[in-house]
């Protein structure tokens, strides 16, 4: 039981992958636009990034070493270098987007200048991560993004036709190039890197050990599962709500409507109250991801467990992340615009970042009586078949679709 | 090229499917505001919410009808296209009542129904498209 109380970071990091603003729409649209006939790419999302999760959670507890380290150790300087600089254009892609998605949020709480709530939000969440230990961030932003339940609620009531639920978790073929732009959007979004940087690190701030590996496993399944759970209920409950009503959802402000037709106001307060967590953890992982993978990198002192003084270039590259996703901000860049090429672009990162962890993970000279087991080993390799065709889909499908604008 | 593509691909004058996809998004639009004006009718939303959301709203039905109003077209569409833009420009006077009287219940049913007319006449419209000329 005290276990699965600590699955904070599994959570957190979840919460980047499956309802961050870019997924909370996305997931919205596909359900707007398609139904429930794109529910099958969650699972593929979920089993993927948790499979890799567990791995590279498994690798620090074990070695102690993170990702970042376990890249560069394997692929070298030079292929490190070029994750490293992918890596960091899409988390501050991505911490931007974030930044924009609270300060969009602020708006509809307080309706006030875009700008400026964008500076509040970003020092605000700046203080939170300054005066709050690492443990507190990962229960603050992961339990309290729970409350983006209110769409799993949502979508229970308005009484699914569960046949058709059903259905949308086969494959059905469908030639249509914007069902197949959503379809590897969804499953690229779910295995943004950054999110099993932020979870290795998290996982050496924790001190994890081989004795903790029950831990792990939990955070990985449960963390992530719980991911895509809230994602099923937001593309079931646009399916169910604004498919009939021919919404197309483009803007963040439209998904609580979601919550707030079967709820109301108590709803509509829940929907953005969980966002704001969702989207502040996701700017949070995102600008730690960015901080972890400098420091690993380059050998600094890194991790929130230190003081900032026991730490100050990680300290810096952090804030530095944050003072740069204001900067992109205020070029008017529209937030999700941003998040929707991150996740796009995080496909040059994907085959680069994952390799390492499955070779590192399967090393017996590492790992010792920890390395991969044979279902580890068979999903971790038909996840690396899956990551490349994501790969190359992804680029040709933004495209085609006019980045899904048809 | 990519960016020589895309300047390329916007200065040929507006199609009947660009025009068709135009319209779509005021249904789009339309939609929308009808299930945040159903929220004011019915006192189960917040007034800063519907304000901020409706002006969002407004402002895509606005930029809609820029686009529309600028580009240029062949004498066969061109009727349908002015008449896009008097829908977009409806519509965008119509959402802005309610970031006007965002609290005001008698607004809201007042919007939903004037909504409701105008998703008429573009459903009207989307037909006459598609069925071509």
């Amino acid at each position: 039981m005290k276990a699965i109380l600590r699955v904070a970071l599994g959570l957190i990091a979840a919460i980047g992958g499956f309802v961050d603003i870019g997924d909370l729409v996305f997931n919205t649209q596909a359900g707007a636009l398609f139904g429930y006939e794109l529910l099958w790419a969650v699972p593929i999302g979920v089993v993927g990034i948790a499979v890799y999760a567990e791995m590279s959670g498994r690798v620090a507890a074990v070695t102690k070493r993170p990702v970042f380290d376990v890249i560069r150790m394997r692929m070298g300087l030079s292929t490190g270098l070029i994750v490293l600089v992918a890596s960091l254009f899409v988390n501050l892609l991505t911490v931007a987007a974030e930044i924009g998605g609270v300060a969009i949020l602020l708006q509809l709480f307080f309706d006030a200048p875009f700008m400026l709530f964008a500076l509040v939000g970003a020092l605000g969440l700046i203080v939170i991560i300054w005066i709050t230990p690492f443990e507190g961030i990962e229960r603050l932003f992961g339990y309290l993004g729970l409350i983006l339940f209110v769409f799993v609620a949502a979508a229970l009531h308005e009484h699914p036709d569960w046949h058709a639920v059903g259905g949308g978790f086969v494959p059905n073929g469908k030639s249509s190039t914007l069902y197949w732009y959503f379809a590897v959007g969804l499953i690229a979004a779910a295995l943004m890197p950054y999110e099993v940087y932020f979870y290795s690190s998290g996982a050496v701030e924790e001190g994890w050990k081989p004795s903790d590996l029950l831990v792990n496993r939990l955070n990985a399944v449960i963390g992530y599962g719980i991911g895509g759970l809230l994602s099923i209920g937001l593309m079931m409950a646009s399916a169910q709500l604004f498919e009939p009503a021919g919404v197309e959802p483009d803007h963040l402000g439209t998904v609580p409507l979601l919550a707030q037709l079967p709820y109301g106001e108590t709803g509509l307060v829940l929907a953005l109250l969980g966002m704001l967590f969702a989207i502040g953890g996701a700017a949070v992982d995102a600008s730690f991801a960015a901080a972890y993978s400098i420091a690993q990198f380059a050998g600094w002192e890194w991790g929130k467990y230190r003081r900032a003084s026991g730490a100050p270039r990680f300290t810096l590259a952090w804030l530095l992340f944050f003072a740069l996703g204001l900067a992109v901000l205020m070029t008017g860049i529209d937030p999700l615009d941003l998040t929707e090429y991150s996740v796009v672009l995080s496909v040059v990162a994907l085959p680069l970042t994952y390799v390492p962890v499955l070779l590192i993970a399967r090393d017996r000279t590492f790992m010792g009586e920890y390395a991969n087991g044979p279902v580890a080993r068979v999903l971790g390799w038909v996840y690396l078949v899956v990551l490349c065709v994501v790969a190359v889909a992804a680029i040709p499908l933004l495209l085609a679709t006019n980045a899904g604008g048809g | 090229m990519v960016v020589a593509a895309i300047a390329l691909a916007g200065c040929g004058p507006l199609s009947r499917a660009e025009l068709t996809r135009g319209v779509e998004t005021l249904s789009a639009v339309a939609a929308e505001a009808q299930l945040v004006a159903r929220g004011v009718a019915s006192d189960r939303t917040r007034a800063t919410y519907t304000r901020v959301q409706a002006r969002t709203l407004a402002e895509d039905a606005a930029h809609e009808a820029e686009k529309l109003a600028d580009a240029s077209v062949d004498g066969e569409i061109a009727r349908q296209r002015d008449q896009a833009v008097a829908l977009a420009m409806r519509l965008d006077d119509t959402i802005g009542e309610l970031e006007t009287f965002p609290g005001s219940e008698r607004t809201g049913s007042k919007v939903d129904d004037d909504l409701g007319a105008i998703a008429d006449d573009i459903d009207k419209l989307t037909q006459r498209l598609t069925q071509g000329p």
